[in-house]
Formats: C-alpha cells, sequence, structure tokens
C-alpha cells in the first residue's frame, strides 16, 4: 500500500498484453472510471503530489521509466554530463501546457525552486536535496535567505544546467518522478488554486472544477495536444475510496470499472475475474529490520538466527496466496539491478538457526516485534511471531501495531524495542534507490541505524560512475556488501493487482504496481 | 416557554465550549506527528519544512494558545482551514447535505419501524409476533452494525444488484437506503422494546379504562389514547438516539463512501488534522443539542399533562 515515494514509470507488466503504442492520433474514446485511495489526488501540485498512475496522466517529466525498466526522454532532447556533477539538460521543441504555454526550462525551474523552497512546505521537496544550493532552501533553523536552487540555470528557452551537491549517474531516474515535472506561469498566481485544479503537459487534463472541497472525485479529459503517446479514452473519471476493500466491492458491483485488488481481495480477484486481473509484482521489498542500536541484535549470529527461522515460502503460499514471490534480496527483478540473491541466510533452516542462536548466547527474556497498520503487514508479523516462537524456542514474545506516521519516528527515535517488519519501495527504478534509501547512512528511511564504509564508498562510485551499466554493477556490489552484514531480513515482493470491467482491454502497471491510464482502451 | 427555550439555548453555550476544548485537547493528545503524517509516511521532512508546515497552522505553540486561537476564530464564524488549506466550512458545506440526507433517513427508518413493531408486539404480547419482535432485536442487537453492513453490502449490491453498494452517483434516496437501513438498525430493537413496554403499560391505565367506558372504539382508543400517550418516552429516545446516529455515520459513511461529515471525521482522525475534526465534531455536537430542545419541546403536544417553563 505505501506508494507513496516513487516515481512514474512502466515496468514490466505480468500480463504482457499491452499492443504497441502508435503515437498516431486515435479516434478511439469512450469513458471509464478508477477507484483510487485518497491521496492519490489530495495534492495535485508536482512538489506535494503522491506519485501515482494518476499524476503520471497529468504531468510528463523530462525523462520516464518504458517498459522494460529503461529510462527514455520525454521532454528532454538529450541529458548530457561528463562528470555526473554537471548536468546539461535540453528540450524538445512543440510541448505545451494544457492551458497553450510553451512548456520551456524555465517551467521545471519555477516548479523546481518552488517545490525545494521550505516555506511552500511541500512534501516532496526533500527530493532536491541532490541538487545545488537546497541546503540554502532549507536551513536548520531560520528563514532561507532566498527561493532560488543555485544548481538550476535556465539557460535559454530549451536549455537547462544543473550542479549536483555530487555525482549521481541514476540522475536521469531521479528526473522520471513526478515531483520534477513543470509548472506553467499561471500556476503561480495561485499555488492553492492550482492545487485543485492543476494545469500539467500530460496526455489528460484536469477539467473544471477539479477537485471540490471535501470532495471525491476529479475528471479527466484527454489533452489533444499532447505530443507524446495520447491517451486511448477520451474521458476518465478519478473516484477516490477510503480503503481497497470498498473500491473493490463496488468493482464488483459495477459502480467502477478499475480497481486495486490487494490482501484477500486479489484471492478473490483470481478467482472471481481470472481474465480481467492484471498482477505485477511492484518495485518492493517486505523486510524484517533489526534495531542495530540495541545490543542484543550486534552480534550477526543472532540477525543471521532470525532470519534462517522465517519460513519465507510458507509465508508467501498461505497467508499470501502466492501473491508475493519470496525475497533473497533488497529489490525485485523488475527494476534495473534487481533480482539479486545476496542474502545468503534468507532461506529457511530452523535447526542453524538454533544453533547459530546458541553459539551467539542463547536468548534471555521478552521480545517485542513491530509493524505498522495493514492488514497484510499484520497477518505476516503473527505468523512470522510464531516461527520464531517455536524455531528458536523464544517463549515471551509479543507484537505492536502503529500507524506509520507513528512508527517511523519512533523507529528514528529508537523508541522501538524490537525487530520491525516494513515495506519500502524504490523511489525510481533502480537498484541504486533501494540501496541508498536501505542502507545509505544519510538516508531518512534507513530506520536500522545501518552505517558501514565500506557501503559508502561503493555507493559513491557507483553514483559518480561515467555509464550506467557500470554505475549500477557498482551498486550491485555495494548491495552485497551491506547484505552480509544482513543489518535487515528480504522476506518477500508484494505483487500487485487490478481488476477492470469487460469493456476494457490493454490495461498496464507500473513498476509501482499502478495503473498506467493511457494506456486503457476502452471497447 | 419562551423563557424555557431561552435558558435552554444559553445553557448550550458552556456545552459547547467543554465540548470544543475536550475534543482539542483528544486530537492534541493523538500519538504520532501532525507534520509527518500530513507529508506522508515515506516522505523526508526537513527541519525547515516541518517548522514552515508548523507555523502555519501554529503547531509549535502550547496546547492553551493553540486551542485560543482557534476558539477566537470560532466566535468569529471562521472554522479555520485544514491541513490540505482548505477552509473548514468549506468541508462542513460540501459534506453535510450527505449526512443529513443520511440521518432524517435513518430517523424516519427507526421511527416507523421501530414504533410499529414496538406496538404490534404489546397487542400480541406473548404471542408469536411479541416473540418475534423480542427474539429479533436481541439478534440486531447482538451483529455489530458495521457487519451488517459489510453483508448488506455484498448481498443486496454485489449479489442481486438491487442497490448502489457506494457513493452518492445513484442520489437520494436510492443511494442512501441501505447505508440508512444498516445504520437504523442501531435504533430500531431500542425503540421498538421501549414502544412494547410503554404500550404495555398504558394499556393498563386508567385513562384508558375511562375512554373505552366511555363508548369509544377500540381503534380509537389505541391510537389516539394510547399509542400517543406511549409515544413520550419513545420521542425522547429518539432525540438521544440521534448522538449514536451521528456517531455510526463515521463508520457506516467510510463503509459505503459516502463524503458526508462522518466520512470527514474520519479522513481528518487519520491525518492528525484537528480543525476538521473539532470543527465537525462543535457541529454535530450543536445539532445534537437543538434536536434535543426540539424533541423536549414535543412532549407538550403529546401529552397535555407536561407543562415547560
Amino acid at each position: 500500500m505505501a506508494l507513496g515515494a516513487a516515481g512514474a514509470l512502466a515496468a514490466v507488466s505480468a500480463c504482457g498484453g499491452g499492443g504497441a503504442q502508435s503515437g498516431g492520433t486515435s479516434a478511439a474514446g469512450g469513458s471509464y472510471s478508477i477507484g483510487v485511495p485518497s491521496w492519490y489526488i489530495a495534492h495535485l501540485t508536482p512538489g506535494k503530489a503522491g506519485f501515482s498512475g494518476v499524476a503520471d496522466a497529468i504531468w510528463t517529466p523530462l525523462t520516464q521509466v518504458d517498459r522494460g525498466g529503461k529510462v527514455v526522454d520525454a521532454v528532454a532532447q538529450s541529458l548530457r554530463s561528463t562528470d555526473q556533477k554537471h548536468w546539461t539538460i535540453t528540450l524538445k521543441s512543440g510541448w505545451k501546457f494544457q492551458n497553450g504555454e510553451p512548456v520551456t526550462a524555465q517551467s521545471f525551474a519555477d516548479s523546481w525552486n518552488a517545490a525545494a523552497y521550505a516555506p511552500n512546505a511541500m512534501t516532496n521537496g526533500y527530493l532536491f536535496a541532490n541538487i545545488d544550493g537546497y541546503a540554502a532552501l532549507n536551513p536548520t533553523s531560520g528563514k532561507p535567505t532566498t527561493d532560488k536552487l543555485s544548481g538550476v540555470q535556465v539557460v535559454g528557452a530549451s536549455t537547462l544546467k544543473v550542479t549536483l551537491v555530487k555525482p549521481l549517474s541514476m540522475f536521469p531516474y531521479v528526473l522520471a518522478g513526478t515531483a520534477f515535472a513543470p509548472m506553467p506561469k499561471a500556476a503561480f498566481k495561485d499555488l492553492a488554486a492550482y492545487d485543485r485544479l492543476p494545469i500539467g503537459n500530460g496526455p489528460y487534463q484536469v477539467a473544471s472544477p477539479g477537485l471540490a472541497p471535501g470532495g471525491q472525485q476529479i475528471t479527466l479529459k484527454r489533452f489533444d495536444g499532447y505530443p507524446g503517446a495520447k491517451g486511448k479514452a477520451a474521458q476518465i473519471t478519478v473516484k477516490t475510496y477510503q480503503t481497497d476493500a470498498t473500491a473493490f466491492t463496488s468493482f464488483r458491483s459495477g459502480a467502477v470499472d478499475i480497481a486495486t485488488a490487494s490482501g484477500n481481495d486479489l484471492s478473490t480477484a483470481s478467482r472471481m475475474y481470472s481474465s480481467q486481473l492484471v498482477t505485477s509484482p511492484t518495485a518492493a521489498v517486505v523486510y524484517l529490520g533489526f534495531p542495530l542500536w540495541d545490543r542484543r541484535f550486534a552480534d550477526v549470529r543472532v540477525r543471521e538466527a532470525f532470519s534462517l527461522a522465517v519460513d519465507r515460502k510458507a509465508i508467501v503460499a498461505s497467508l499470501l496466496q502466492g501473491h508475493a514471490q519470496t525475497a533473497a534480496g533488497i529489490a525485485p527483478n523488475v527494476i534495473a539491478g534487481g533480482g539479486g540473491t545476496d542474502c545468503a541466510d534468507c532461506s529457511y533452516d530452523p535447526a542453524r538457526a538454533r544453533q547459530l542462536l546458541a553459539a551467539a548466547g542463547g536468548w534471555k527474556g521478552s521480545l517485542t516485534l513491530w509493524t505498522k497498520q495493514d492488514p497484510d503487514m499484520q497477518t505476516v508479523l503473527e505468523a512470522i511471531v510464531n516461527q520464531l516462537r517455536s524455531n528458536l524456542g523464544i517463549s515471551s514474545l509479543s507484537m505492536k501495531v502503529q500507524p506509520t506516521d507513528q512508527i517511523y519516528p519512533n523507529l528514528l527515535a529508537h523508541k522501538t524495542t524490537g525487530p520491525f517488519l516494513l515495506y519500502m519501495g524504490a523511489s525510481y527504478p533502480n537498484l541504486y534507490s533501494q540501496a541508498d534509501q536501505l542502507f545509505g547512512s544519510t538516508s531518512g528511511t534507513n530506520v536500522g541505524g545501518y552505517k558501514s564504509g565500506a557501503f559508502d564508498s561503493l555507493m559513491n562510485r557507483a553514483a559518480a560512475a561515467t555509464t550506467s551499466g557500470a554505475g549500477l554493477k557498482l551498486a550491485q556490489q555495494a548491495t552485497r556488501t551491506a547484505m552480509a552484514d544482513l543489518p535487515l531480513a528480504p522476506l518477500y515482493y508484494p505483487v500487485s493487482g487490478a481488476v477492470h470491467a469487460k469493456k476494457l482491454s490493454g490495461l498496464q502497471l507500473g513498476y509501482l504496481g499502478d495503473v498506467d491510464l493511457s494506456s486503457v482502451t476502452v471497447r | 416557554m419562551a423563557s424555557y427555550v431561552l435558558r435552554r439555548i444559553l445553557l448550550m453555550i458552556p456545552v459547547l465550549l467543554g465540548t470544543t476544548f475536550v475534543i482539542y485537547a483528544a486530537v492534541y493528545a493523538l500519538p504520532g506527528d501532525p507534520v509527518q503524517a500530513l507529508a506522508g509516511p515515506d516522505h523526508v521532512v526537513t527541519p525547515a519544512t516541518a517548522a514552515a508546515i508548523k507555523e502555519h497552522y501554529h503547531l509549535g505553540d502550547p496546547f492553551l494558545v493553540q486551542y485560543w486561537h482557534y476558539l477566537t476564530g470560532l466566535l468569529h464564524g471562521d472554522f479555520g482551514i485544514d491541513l490540505a488549506n482548505t477552509p473548514v466550512s468549506a468541508i462542513i458545506a460540501a459534506s453535510w447535505p450527505v449526512t443529513v440526507k443520511l440521518a432524517v433517513m435513518t430517523w424516519i427508518i427507526e421511527a416507523v419501524a421501530g414504533v410499529g413493531l414496538g406496538y404490534l408486539a404489546a397487542l400480541r404480547a406473548g404471542r408469536l409476533p411479541d416473540l418475534a419482535v423480542l427474539g429479533g432485536s436481541s439478534l440486531v442487537l447482538g451483529v455489530p452494525y458495521f457487519i451488517t453492513a459489510y453483508v448488506a453490502q455484498i448481498v443486496l449490491g454485489v449479489k442481486l444488484h438491487w442497490f448502489p453498494v457506494s457513493g452518492t452517483d445513484d442520489g437520494w434516496p436510492l443511494s442512501y437506503l441501505v447505508p440508512a437501513l444498516c445504520l437504523a438498525l442501531l435504533g430500531v430493537p431500542e425503540i421498538a422494546r421501549l414502544t412494547r413496554a410503554s404500550v404495555l403499560e398504558n394499556l393498563g391505565a386508567d385513562f384508558v379504562d375511562t375512554a373505552t367506558a366511555k363508548g369509544l372504539s377500540r381503534s380509537r382508543v389505541l391510537v389516539r389514547h394510547v399509542l400517543r400517550t406511549s409515544l413520550v418516552p419513545v420521542v425522547s429516545m429518539l432525540g438521544t438516539n440521534l448522538g449514536y446516529l451521528l456517531s455510526g455515520t463515521i463508520l457506516i459513511e467510510g463503509i459505503f463512501n459516502l463524503p458526508g461529515l462522518g466520512f470527514q471525521v474520519f479522513q481528518s482522525v487519520q491525518q492528525h488534522d484537528g480543525p476538521t475534526v473539532v470543527g465537525i465534531s462543535t457541529l454535530l455536537v450543536l445539532v445534537f443539542l437543538l434536536v434535543n430542545l426540539v424533541v423536549d419541546l414535543l412532549y407538550g403536544v403529546l401529552d397535555p399533562r407536561i407543562r415547560l417553563d
């Protein structure tokens, strides 16, 4: 469910059904409706919007990630850098916003400055931390003295020069995120109004009046001036639901044409709507993290024992009804560099687990395991508790469940008291992103507190690599280094699914498991 | 009468002050960080961004200062702005018609079904209809109404396609019928039992014997004398039931995806959106107090012996 942190991209789709995407105009029209969680449309400014299929329909950033997981130019004509730190970006001509204003280098600079400027309190702002000048816009105390990123220079209408804080060969992937989408001049007259009725440059435009206060839906209309692959359907109604379960029930009754199916509903969907279900592994991992600040987990043998005592196959087969893949690495193969089997202790071996724990001095006292409020996570953690009890002989085990907005601050403040079951999605489909988020010593989501000089230096070399292939190899090497220390035990890669009405075809899921709205055809 | 109404309205002021304070304190005491809740779990909030958010919403101030900011705004008719920068009054304006439609429909169902069943049970006391009503009401009281709601959604909506399962697309009354039925299940058993007890009591009262002795027809005695007098406690219960009903909308509107006040409260609690929770709750309390005043005034109409002063 935590699709919150990521880019905008179509990767491998399990159904493989999508036809050729011709760039020509399509006479096909029609309309359909889709059920989404409310955060998809709660904010409609690039700096605040959740990254989702809806955001991808409204905006097109400089780059996109294609279905093969490769980064391709969208609005960008070219991205060039000799040192991976200074980037020169040129724009294609002919791109227009939905109000007719041309998309220029300034449109990107304006949007990025607004997102990174702390007093605007845009929640995607942290993604600009790589760019030179971000610190000046986000001082640790007091008001910033400037509202422009010094690392973003507009050189003419179609050239942008970007200076990063340090080299990053994966920068083209970063640019594919919704946060890096452009905004027209008209947006800055009234940012609050723009947040409800945005003007984007994507294949669909939000129809007036946008999102009404307390409203529940928006209507998207195909933008016929879009220079890329145009949307197939003429109109899309985006309806929000409080839970995926409500959306799925609505789908079953015929009230909505596309709904996300997760948890139990995914099993129901594969039974009842097998021909209308599209599933795809998401670029995410569910893992059992260890509190490295806790003396009891300082010994790697204890962590190995915990990892070996968990029966991943049983969890996936019986609890998740097969809608997941067991993990032996931190990212599935749907993302570049993923699919590695770096975790030597991700198999199931209770006998060896007991040996290792005994060798490390055995377990004394009680233990609490933590997770966030989510039906799937809670069921899985219950199973883990039982497996640890019987396989490791830890008798006094309990679990604690907290909402996400509590567990993350508690983890970072070291107020939790045991291993934690969490979800981590890559912010762009590249192993580098996932490794950096989980193990980077400056990462805000490295909640276990892992710190390794060897890992950091390999990651720095990966970031500075001259080709993305060489960068990926180094990122894989860094991941292996980290996994040898086993700061966390990967468990499984979640699979997401969407069901669609019989009248629809061509539905594709992006690498986050989100529906690519423009690929859907109404029969 | 007028002075009675005035006194009741004046009494509402301390009640409203107390309620806003308690609710505000409850939202303030919610565990978790509102800034993080606003940003989303996977987002990193830089100190400068957090400071900007906190300053905008006075989140850094001590509790009493925050409450004072809110209260002074409220006295100027300003419900404040929510964490998404929308005026809470605009959210209320957009959501209240949904909740009113749902509540009125629920109330009608509760009154008609509850009184009807209770009256029937009393007249057939000890026989099959009575036992059916008593047994049925135990059964209904035993099953939580949100379970009934999920079952009704699957059976009536998904399997039979008789009713829409969620949203307000089909308008009033169709979209509201199943949610209102499920919500009415909270009140119907109690009202039916109360009506039954009250009717049974009055059937043996002296004034009924008098009326019968005067030669009034049986139906006239039952409706004009017995039922009317029996309704006094029932009406007061309908008034207090409104409280359960309004809190029930929080779950029911969530299950049926109706964008009413309850739905907004549910969402706002999750997002630590204090202004919206307090604003809507205050409004609900006000409605509750006003409706109960009207109910009290109705006593006099139903039973001429009751004088309000």
